[in-house]
């Protein structure tokens, strides 16, 4: 990551998200073939894949400093977005131990951590916190320690009980999410909260994929990739804010296409929590704009084929309805149809 | 491959506890050990240089600093020879690999209150409950199962316990009202139980007539596979075929011949050792698969089940 000391993004009109070319390099594009269906799509998330947003436990970039501020601005305008139930205590510690530690070994030059068995010393630079505490004395940080560490870390946190063979989600912050919201889904088990997807409950994806979390391993975490598309950089295109970003899906034209129309990419990883038996779910959020994609030859051919070749329910779905024909229109002349190589790399 | 997963420790005290129960502290060799659940098990491997073993066993306990995990084994009458092993050899300085932690018997955190039933050493899962339980001021009671002449020992091992909330028992669950007991919960109350097998069933069956919602009953299988008929698989992908003999599991068998065999729980419990039959009868010990994929006959969990076939094809 390349250093970065102030905000420059601008997730909110007007707009302002700019990526470097090694930024938009290391995008985690969603699209190992030409055509999509929905799958559970899961590996084991070890350090190394095939693009370098995968290379971390949890993925730093150049606009870590713009969504942590703008996390903040919207925590300060809906403090609803972060809830915790309080049997998920363990929980709290567990992740803020694992962010912790994750971050400081990752990038030791932004991120500092000191133990001295409960004591401990955090300090991040980029933000220019630095935290004495108790591990595990919740009294000893200035705000929950689950709040208190995802409000350090880019994308979206739910954290998830294991009871009855299912998985509840009992806490999180979500602050960039693809239209849905912790309020209306806290509390909810796996299954009725993914009941939404077409045909894929139907194809007993859910099942297994389930059976597979409920099995999952401290120390073995997994990762998927999920995708929609978004108008304009926006990361918060919550329900509850639909009055402000619904109206964008409209706005697209055949000029400004390219600018205005993210591919919006969800890395998805998941741990098991040690001492609580939970079960973290990270989703980090990733905005790339048709104009950025469009410089790599590879991904701009697939999106093509793979937007043009969409079944239609999957595309209404995801919403993209009012837009998905101007964008393949926009891409068919730079697609000459030659094969390309399977894989989400490059090249 | 990715790397071996797991810690290394090694064999730091023992103490009989019983004939049969012997307690064993390990120490970790090089980084601390993660932070476990309540009700966790841990699976270890040890062994000679002719024999490896893999069991799995509840964790009883994990210190403070991470550097020390406690089990408790009993010496099982038809061990294939894993916890004879650590009951005879199981001695200071003996390394013991710990492959993996998991827990598929949690505290249900939600719950207002929590009655823990067990029977012999099935109480294990239990005395890491107890901490915890008692930590978080959580309303629960215990009533524990023993013989007679094991009551001293379980009594000494509970001696640290809110003497108000444990319970030691030398008469049958039937005997000394139980059932009473359980129909005077409120239907708030979740249920746990772990011991032997006859155990299991009483409170299974007793619980289920007096009505208990099955969201709140909750148990874990002490559960050591036994061996059975040797038999052979053949892997479809290879050809090769691989025999099981009468003292072998399936997955061990498979392991012995390198072949990279799902597992996690290596007791019939988790799931994760599943494989899918394309020939053959299995012989079905488990306890995950439901009704419909017994009948089936084209899955498999190769810890513990064995084939009424004399060979079974696998798609491995
Ligand atoms: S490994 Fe858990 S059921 Fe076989």
């Amino acid at each position: 990551m390349s250093g970065q000391t102030q905000i420059r993004d601008s997730y909110r009109p007007p707009f302002r998200v700019d990526n470097s070319e090694e930024t938009i390099l290391r995008f985690p594009f969603p699209f190992p073939e030409d055509n999509y269906m929905y799958s559970m799509n899961i590996e084991p998330h070890v350090k190394g894949g095939p693009v370098e947003a995968m290379s971390h436990t949890f993925d730093v970039d150049e606009h870590y400093i713009g969504e942590c501020a703008e996390k903040a601005r919207i925590l300060a305008e809906d403090p609803k977005r972060c809830m915790v139930l309080p049997h998920m205590r363990d929980a709290e510690w567990d992740f803020l131990e694992l962010g912790m530690d994750s971050l400081s070994s990752d990038y030791p030059e932004h991120f500092t951590l000191k133990k001295e068995g409960n004591d401990w010393s955090w300090e991040n630079h980029l933000l220019n916190i630095s935290q004495s505490f108790v591990f595990g004395d919740a009294a000893t940080l200035p705000l929950a320690p689950f709040e208190y560490m995802a409000r350090q870390m880019q994308g979206d946190f739910t954290l998830h009980d294991q009871r009855e063979n299912d998985l509840w989600m009992d806490g999180g912050m979500v602050t960039s999410q693809a239209d849905w919201s912790l309020k209306f889904d806290m509390g909810m088990s796996f299954r009725q909260w993914h009941a939404p997807v077409p045909k894929a409950s139907e194809m007993g994806i859910f099942d297994r994929g389930l059976r597979f979390l409920l099995m999952l391993q401290y120390g073995r975490p997994v990762r998927r990739l999920n995708w929609t598309m978004t108008i304009n950089p926006r990361l918060d295109t919550s329900p509850e804010n639909y009055m402000i970003w619904g109206e964008d899906r409209a706005s697209v034209t055949a000029e400004n296409v390219a600018e205005k129309v993210h591919l919006r990419v969800e890395l998805q990883t998941l741990y098991r929590l040690p001492r609580s038996n939970a079960v973290l779910f990270a989703i980090r959020c990733y905005l790339m704009p048709i104009k950025d994609i469009m410089t790599v030859p590879k991904w701009r051919k697939r999106l093509h084929r793979v937007l043009r070749d969409l079944d239609p329910a999957l595309a209404s779905y995801k919403g993209l309805d009012l837009f998905r024909p101007t964008v393949v229109e926009f891409l068919r002349p730079y697609d000459d149809g030659a094969p390309l190589s399977s894989g989400i790399q490059s090249v | 491959m990715a790397e071996r997963m797991g810690f290394p420790t090694s064999i730091e005290r023992v103490e009989r506890l019983t004939p049969t129960l012997r307690r064993f502290v390990l120490r970790a060799q090089k980084q601390a050990l993660p932070p476990v659940s309540p009700g966790s098990y841990a699976t270890l491997e040890f062994g000679d240089g002719e024999k490896v073993y893999k069991n799995a066993y509840s964790i009883v306990m994990r210190s403070e600093d991470g550097l020390e995990l406690t089990v408790i084994v009993r010496l099982a009458p038809q061990s294939r020879g894993g916890s004879r092993f650590l009951h005879e050899k199981g001695q200071p300085g003996l390394p013991v690999w710990i492959g993996s932690v998991a827990n598929l018997f949690p505290i249900v955190k939600t719950a207002r209150r929590h009655l823990l039933l067990s029977a012999g050493i099935g109480i294990t899962p239990f005395l890491s409950y107890l901490k915890k339980m008692r930590s978080i001021g959580a309303d629960y009671t215990l009533h524990h199962f023993c013989r007679p002449e094991e009551r001293s020992a379980f009594d000494a091992l509970l001696s640290e316990q809110d003497q108000t909330r444990v319970f030691v028992h030398t008469g049958l669950p039937s005997e000394v009202g139980l059932a009473d007991w359980l129909r005077d919960e409120s239907i708030a109350t979740h249920v746990y139980f772990c011991g032997p097998e006859g155990f299991m069933k009483w409170v299974e069956e007793t619980t289920h007539k007096l009505g208990f919602a099955p969201g709140k009953v909750h148990s874990e299988h002490f559960f050591v596979p036994e061996g059975g008929r040797p038999f052979e698989v053949i892997l479809a992908r290879s050809g090769r075929r691989v025999s099981v003999k009468a003292d072998e599991t399936l997955l061990e068998a498979l392991e012995l011949a390198d072949v990279d065999a799902p597992c996690m729980c290596r007791g019939g419990a988790c799931g994760a050792c599943e494989v899918t039959v394309l020939g053959g009868q299995p012989d079905h010990r488990d306890h995950v698969l439901t009704e419909a994929e017994r009948a089936s006959g084209n899955i498999i969990l190769t810890c513990v089940s064995r084939a009424k076939t004399d060979t079974l094809t696998l798609d491995l």
